[in-house]
C-alpha cells in the first residue's frame, strides 16, 4: 500500500516536473550567449595561441630564425585575416542593432571598434603579442598587460639581437 | 518496499526518456524552448529515476533479497557488505542498470554545464542523450531485467563468483563504465553539430575536455583490469588478449587516435570528416565493448553472460547508428571541407596523421583477432581462436612505431619542418638513444623487441625532458623567476602542452615495463617446510624462498591454505611473504591468492601450485608438502607508476585552468574607459580558456 502512494507520488512528481514548462509556456534560453566565442573570435584565438606557441619554441631554442621568421609571417598572415573575419562578423552584428541606437553613438561605437582592431593588428605586426598568454599588447608595452610578463620582442630589443 | 520502488522508478524513467528525446529534436526543429525546457527536464528527471532504481537494486542486495533472481545468483550471506554493494555492476542485469545511471549522470552535466551556452547544439545532443539512454533503459527492462523475481525465496544466494571478490574488481568495472558511458557525450555534441549544420571548430573545442575525461577513465579501467588479472588470476601475466579486455583496449585506441587529431583540426582545420568518423567510431567501440563484455557471444575470462537475444539486440543498435552517423556525415559533407591542404610529410601534422593510422590499425588488428573465433564459425564451422602470439606480433611493432612517433611529434614543426629544425631537435636524443642502445647490447640484451622499446623509449623520454628544460630555462630568463617557479607557471600557461607530455613520459614507462617481460625468470619446486629453493633475476640478484610451513584458516565462505615463506635477497634476509590457495564454498571453486613482493625495479611473484595430498593429514613436515611457482618478473612495477604518471598527465591537461573566466563585452559596453583597453584586457584573458572552461564543456 506505502509502496504503491509512493509510486504514484513519485510518477505526479516527475510528470509535473517535465511538463511544467509546456504547460505554462516557460523557455529555456535559446539564444548565443555574449562571452561565447564566434567562430572568427576562435579562430582569431587559435592564431594567436599558434603565435605564441612559436614565440616560445623560438626562445626556447627550438627554431631557428629563419624558420621563426617563416612560420611567424606566416601565423601573423593567418591571424591578421580571422581578425577582419571577426570585425566583419561585429559591423554585421552592428548593422543589426543600428535602429535601436542612434546614428551618432552607432558611429561612435563602431570608431572604438576599429580602433581597437588597428590597435590588434599593429601588436600582431610588431610582436607584441605575449609569449605567455597570447595577449596582443599595445606597441610600446614592455610588459603583457594581461599577466605581466616580460614581452619578448622588447627582450630581444634589449640583448640587442 | 525500497526495491519495489526502484522498479517502479525503471518503469516510468522509460516513458520521459522517450518524450524527452522526441521533444528535444522536436524543439531543435522549431526552435521551441518550452519544448527544449521540457526534454532538459526529462534528462533530470532520468537521472533521479534510474538513481532510486539503483538505490532499490543496492538495499535489495543489502537485505539478503535472494527472491530476486539477480541478488540470488550474485550474492550470498555471508557475502561482506563492500561486495554487496557492488553487486550492482557484479553481473549483467545489474551493470546495464549501472550503465544506463552513468550515462544519465553524465548527461545532466553535459546539459546542466550548458543550460546557458552551446545553446543552437543542446536540443540535438541532449535528444541524441535521451536516445542511448532510452536504449539501455529498454533492455534493462525487457531483456535482462534486475528487479526478476524467482516467485519464492531461496534461503542463500549462490554467492559472488570469488575472483570477483577482490578490491581491484569492484572498481575496475565502474572506471571503464564511466570512460565508456562519457564517450557518449561527444559523440552526442557531433551529431547535433551534424544536424545543426553548426559544424565550425567550436564544437570540437568543446568536446575535447569530455573526451578527456572519458579517455582519462578508460585508461583508469584498463590499468585497474590489468592489475586486477595480476594478482588474482595468478599466471604472473597482466594481460591475455583475452576478448573482455580486448573490448576495453578497443575505444581507448580509437579515442587515443581522435585526442591527437583535435588538435590538427584545431590548428590547421583539416581532417573534419576524419575527426566526425573517429567520433562515430569511439562511440560504436564503447557500445560494442559492452555488448563484449555482457553479452556471452565470446567466452572470456570473465563473461558471464548467457542471453543470446541481447547480443543481436546490440549489433542492431551499433547498424542503425552508424548507418545514421554515417548518413548524416555524408549528408554534410559540403560543409566538412577542409581548410588547408597537407604542406609536407615532414610536419606535426603528417605525424598525426601517421599516428592515427597507427593507432587505428592496432584497433583493426585487435577487433580482428577478437572476433576471428566467430568468423571462422561462420566459414568453417568451428571456432578457431587466435591467442596472445598473433596479438603480439602484430601489436608490438605498432607500439614501437607510436612510441618512436611519440618522440616525434611534438617537436617537429607544424606545416613543413626544414632539415634545421629537425637537426637541432633530434641530434641530442638520437645520440642519447643509441648511447643507451650500445649498453644494453654490451650489457647481454639480445631480444630485439625490449632492445628497440628502451632504445626508442630513450630516445623520447630525452626529447620531453629537454622540451620541459628549454621551456623552463626561457621562462626563467624572460621572466627572472627561479627554475622552480618557471617550471610551474609553465605548465600552468599551457596546460594542454605539458600535460600531453607528462602523459607521454608515463606512456615510455609502461612501454618499458611492457619489455620487461621479455625477461621474466620462472622456478618450480615441490618442498617441505625447511627447505628452500633460489631464483636468480634478470637484474642478476638472488632471491632463496624458504619454505616455514601452512597454516589453515576458516572465514566465513572459504577455507584458506597460507604458505609463509622467508626471503632472502642475494644473502640478505628482506622478511617474509605469503601465498595462499583458497576454497570457495559458495559457489564452490579454488582460487589462488599469489604472493607479491614489489621493488622499484622488479616483482617476486610466488603461487602455491599444488598442495600435496597429505597435506592436512597431519602435522610433520612431508605432510605439509607444497609445489611453488616463483617469477620475477623485472619491470612490472613501470606499468603501475607509468599508469600513476598518465593519469597525473591526463589532470594536469583536463584540469580547470587558473584564468578567471571573462566574457567579451559586447561591443560598446563599458564605453567608459579608454577606448579599446578595457575590452583588449577582457579578449586577452581569451586565450587562456582554451585550457580553462570550468567542466567539461560540451
Ligand atoms: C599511446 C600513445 C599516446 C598516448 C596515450 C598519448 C596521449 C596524449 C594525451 C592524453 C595528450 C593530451 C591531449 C590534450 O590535452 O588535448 C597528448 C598530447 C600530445 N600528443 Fe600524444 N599520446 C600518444 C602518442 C602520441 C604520438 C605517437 C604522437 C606523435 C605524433 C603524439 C603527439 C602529441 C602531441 C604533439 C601532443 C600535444 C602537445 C601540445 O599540445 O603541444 N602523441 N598525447
Ligand atoms: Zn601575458
Amino acid at each position: 500500500m506505502t509502496v504503491l502512494l509512493l509510486a504514484g507520488l513519485l510518477a505526479t512528481v516527475v510528470v509535473a516536473y517535465v511538463l511544467h514548462p509546456v504547460v505554462a509556456g516557460r523557455w529555456a534560453p535559446m539564444e548565443r550567449e555574449v562571452d561565447e566565442l564566434t567562430e572568427a573570435q576562435h579562430r582569431k584565438r587559435v592564431a594567436l595561441l599558434a603565435l605564441r606557441d612559436v614565440e616560445y619554441d623560438y626562445h626556447a631554442g627550438k627554431l631557428d630564425d629563419a624558420d621563426y621568421r617563416k612560420q611567424k609571417s606566416q601565423l601573423s598572415l593567418e591571424a591578421l585575416t580571422a581578425l577582419d573575419e571577426e570585425a566583419g562578423e561585429w559591423r554585421t552584428r552592428f548593422d543589426a542593432s543600428a535602429h535601436e541606437l542612434g546614428e551618432r553613438e552607432e558611429r561612435a561605437r563602431r570608431e572604438e571598434v576599429e580602433a581597437e582592431i588597428a590597435a590588434l593588428r599593429a601588436s600582431i605586426r610588431e610582436g607584441t603579442v605575449c609569449t605567455q598568454c597570447a595577449t596582443p599588447n599595445p606597441l610600446e608595452s614592455r610588459y603583457c598587460g594581461e599577466c605581466g610578463s616580460a614581452l619578448p620582442g622588447r627582450e630581444r630589443a634589449r640583448r640587442g639581437t | 518496499m525500497i526495491p519495489a520502488l526502484g522498479e517502479f522508478a525503471l518503469w516510468i524513467a522509460l516513458p520521459i526518456a522517450l518524450w524527452g528525446c522526441a521533444l528535444a529534436f522536436l524543439g531543435g526543429r522549431w526552435l521551441r524552448g518550452d519544448l527544449i525546457l521540457s526534454a532538459e527536464r526529462s534528462t533530470y528527471a532520468v537521472f533521479g529515476l534510474l538513481f532510486v532504481a539503483s538505490a532499490g537494486l543496492i538495499v535489495a542486495f543489502m537485505g539478503d533479497r535472494f527472491d530476486y533472481w539477480y541478488v540470488y545468483n550474485y550474492s550470498s550471506t555471508n557475502l561482506h557488505p563492500f561486495f554487496k554493494f557492488s553487486g550492482l555492476w557484479a553481473g549483467q542485469r545489474g551493470s546495464l542498470l549501472f550503465w544506463a545511471l552513468n550515462l544519465s549522470f553524465f548527461s545532466v552535466l553535459a546539459v546542466w554545464l550548458n543550460r546557458r551556452r552551446n545553446r543552437e547544439l543542446m536540443p540535438y545532443a541532449n535528444g541524441v542523450l535521451l536516445a542511448v539512454t532510452s536504449f539501455f533503459i529498454i533492455i534493462t527492462l525487457f531483456v535482462t531485467p534486475p528487479f526478476e523475481q524467482l516467485g519464492f525465496t531461496p534461503s542463500d544466494g549462490r554467492g559472488l563468483n570469488p575472483q570477483l571478490q577482490n578490491y581491484w574488481m569492484t572498481i575496475h568495472p565502474p572506471t571503464l563504465y564511466l570512460g565508456f558511458t562519457a564517450f557518449t557525450v561527444p559523440f552526442a555534441f557531433a551529431i547535433a553539430a551534424l544536424l545543426s549544420g553548426r559544424l565550425d571548430a567550436r564544437w570540437i573545442e568543446g568536446t575535447r575536455r569530455w573526451v578527456l575525461t572519458s579517455w582519462f577513465f578508460l585508461t583508469l579501467g584498463i590499468i585497474f583490469g590489468m592489475r586486477w588479472a595480476y594478482e588474482e588470476l595468478g599466471w604472473g601475466g597482466y594481460w591475455f588478449w583475452d576478448p573482455v579486455e580486448n573490448a576495453s583496449l578497443l575505444p581507448w585506441l580509437v579515442a587515443t587516435a581522435f585526442v591527437h587529431s583535435i588538435m590538427i583540426q584545431e590548428n590547421r582545420g583539416m581532417l573534419k570528416v576524419w575527426n566526425m568518423g573517429l567520433v562515430v567510431l569511439t562511440f560504436l567501440m564503447t557500445i560494442f565493448a559492452t555488448f563484449l563484455t555482457r553479452s556471452g557471444l565470446i567466452e572470456s575470462v570473465h563473461s558471464f553472460a548467457q542471453n543470446l537475444t541481447i547480443a543481436w539486440i546490440f549489433l542492431g543498435f551499433l547498424g542503425v547508428v552508424g548507418t545514421l552517423s554515417l548518413g548524416l556525415i555524408f549528408w554534410r559533407l559540403p560543409l566538412l571541407h577542409s581548410e588547408r591542404q597537407f604542406e609536407s610529410l615532414l610536419s606535426r601534422e603528417a605525424a598525426f596523421l601517421l599516428n592515427n593510422l597507427v593507432l587505428l590499425g592496432a584497433a583493426f588488428a585487435v577487433t580482428w583477432g577478437t572476433m576471428f573465433p566467430l568468423i571462422t564459425e561462420g566459414l568453417i564451422g568451428s571456432r578457431v581462436a587466435v591467442g596472445p602470439p598473433f596479438f603480439n606480433q602484430v601489436n608490438i611493432p605498432i607500439g614501437l612505431v607510436l612510441l618512436a612517433l611519440m618522440g616525434i611529434g611534438p617537436v617537429i614543426a607544424w606545416r613543413k619542418a626544414s632539415a634545421r629544425n629537425l637537426k637541432r631537435n633530434f641530434l641530442l636524443p638520437t645520440a642519447l638513444g643509441l648511447a643507451v642502445g650500445t649498453v644494453l647490447y654490451v650489457a647481454g640484451v639480445r631480444h630485439h623487441y625490449a632492445w628497440l622499446t628502451f632504445t626508442i623509449g630513450t630516445f623520447v623520454l630525452t626529447i620531453i625532458v629537454i622540451e620541459f628544460w628549454k621551456g623552463t630555462r626561457a621562462r626563467a630568463r624572460i621572466e627572472a623567476e627561479n627554475h622552480f617557479t618557471a617550471f610551474i607557471h609553465l605548465v600552468r600557461r599551457n596546460r594542454r602542452r605539458w600535460g600531453g607530455y607528462i602523459v607521454h613520459v608515463g606512456v615510455v614507462i609502461m612501454f618499458m615495463g611492457f619489455a620487461g617481460s621479455a625477461f621474466d625468470r620462472e622456478a618450480r619446486e615441490s618442498l617441505i617446510p625447511g627447505e628452500s629453493m633460489s631464483i636468480v633475476s634478470a637484474f642478476g640478484h638472488e632471491y632463496t624462498l624458504t619454505y616455514q610451513g601452512l597454516s589453515t584458516h576458516q572465514d566465513p565462505n572459504m577455507w584458506r591454505v597460507i604458505a609463509l615463506m622467508s626471503i632472502q635477497r642475494d644473502g640478505v634476509e628482506v622478511g617474509t611473504m605469503t601465498t595462499e590457495r583458497q576454497m570457495v564454498v559458495a559457489p564452490p571453486q579454488p582460487i589462488t591468492e599469489v604472493g607479491i613482493r614489489s621493488t622499484l625495479f622488479e616483482d617476486l611473484y610466488v603461487i602455491l601450485s599444488t598442495l600435496d595430498e597429505q597435506v592436512g593429514m597431519g602435522n610433520e613436515p612431508q605432510h605439509q608438502r607444497a609445489t611453488f611457482q616463483v617469477l620475477v618478473n623485472p619491470l612490472v612495477p613501470w606499468i603501475w607508476y607509468g599508469g600513476l604518471i598518465v593519469a597525473a598527465g591526463t589532470l594536469v591537461a583536463l584540469w580547470p585552468g587558473a584564468g578567471v573566466p571573462t566574457r567579451i563585452p559586447a561591443p560598446g559596453a563599458g564605453s567608459g574607459t579608454a577606448p579599446g583597453a578595457e575590452r583588449r584586457r577582457e579578449e586577452a584573458s581569451r586565450p587562456e580558456r582554451a585550457a580553462d572552461p570550468a567542466a567539461p564543456v560540451g
